[in-house]
């Protein structure tokens, strides 16, 4: 997690963080989430498949979300690139929350980082 | 230093979309969206200043708010190192900044500001993540020689990590 609070080597960080296990995680990931420290999940990268998104919905996007990198594949087909960070401020924005319940979808189906969706999204989430 | 490739993208699955969409691959058109995270231990401050003004990065940096400073923990560039009469100078002058740093934290001032007095030279830890094209840029801006040696060094080691770890977007770079 945060560098900056700790001065120990990044193998012993990751070592005292399998040790103390998921419970230590929810803390750490619920203090970023409440102080709104946020700049800790821009380390976390998501690159994703959008199937059936328009060039006026993708651009929309784009505008209110500068950190969003987006390529066009063909037709209705891109490639979308964002950290974790920009996924929260997604689903905080009603200009991005239907956006950010796709990704918060997949990644619950995928079983990716389940404890981060449960703490930033309050686990299931229904995408419209 | 020490550095430390702790995450990359994985270029294959990257592909894999390319092929199910049936597009051709194009590194450039991936640059975006491969990133790195990298671990980097023991440079200097000054290094790290020079660091951040590559601004699309994200970094999280050791604090001197929360971390003791001691005289061990600073880089000596080459030239002072080589140097018996300026090694002494710096030797000296650390010195004296390290005791007034113990001094004040001794007599109760937070580390935050006693920090206030500490060089420029004091070792520091950071984690940073970046895109392919960031760090292109990066590179391509530190190896150059008229860059400082040690982010000139730093620069040379995070391009081969990134090469090593996805050499078919590092074919065209050149370090300078």
């Amino acid at each position: 997690m945060r560098r900056c609070f700790s001065t120990k080597a990044i193998e012993d960080i990751e070592t005292e963080l399998e040790q103390k296990g998921p419970e230590y995680w929810k803390y750490l990931l619920s203090k970023a989430l409440q102080d709104k420290s946020l700049d800790v999940l821009e380390h976390f990268s998501l690159t994703l498949l959008v199937e059936g998104a328009t060039e006026s919905e993708v651009g929309s996007l784009n505008r209110g979300f500068p950190y969003l990198r987006t390529s066009h594949l063909k037709g209705t087909d891109w490639l979308i690139s964002m950290n974790a960070r920009t996924l929260v401020e997604l689903w905080r924005d009603p200009r991005g929350k239907e956006f950010a319940g796709h990704v918060v979808s997949e990644l619950e189906s995928r079983n990716v980082c389940p404890i981060f969706s449960e703490l930033a999204f309050g686990g299931r989430v229904r995408a419209s | 230093m020490r550095v430390k490739l702790l995450y990359h993208t994985d270029l294959d699955s990257v592909k894999r979309v390319y092929a199910k969409e049936g597009v051709p691959f194009d590194p450039e058109a991936v640059m975006d969206h491969v990133v790195y995270m990298f671990e980097i231990e023991d440079c200097s401050r000054v290094t790290t200043h020079q660091l951040v003004r590559h601004r699309a990065v994200s970094y999280d940096q050791e604090s001197q708010r929360f971390s003791a400073a001691t005289r061990e923990g600073v880089i000596t560039p080459p030239t002072i190192v080589s140097n018996e009469n300026a090694y002494r100078a710096y030797d000296e002058a650390l010195k004296a900044v390290y005791s007034s740093y113990e001094k004040m934290v001794a007599a109760g001032v937070p580390k935050e500001d006693a920090r206030y007095i500490l060089p420029s030279a004091i070792m520091t830890k950071l984690v940073m993540t970046l895109s392919a094209r960031s760090l292109m840029h990066l590179v391509w801006q530190r190896t150059a020689l008229q860059a400082q040696w040690e982010i000139r060094e730093l620069a040379v080691t995070l391009h081969h990590l990134a090469q090593e770890a996805t050499p078919e977007l590092w074919t065209r770079i050149i370090e300078r």
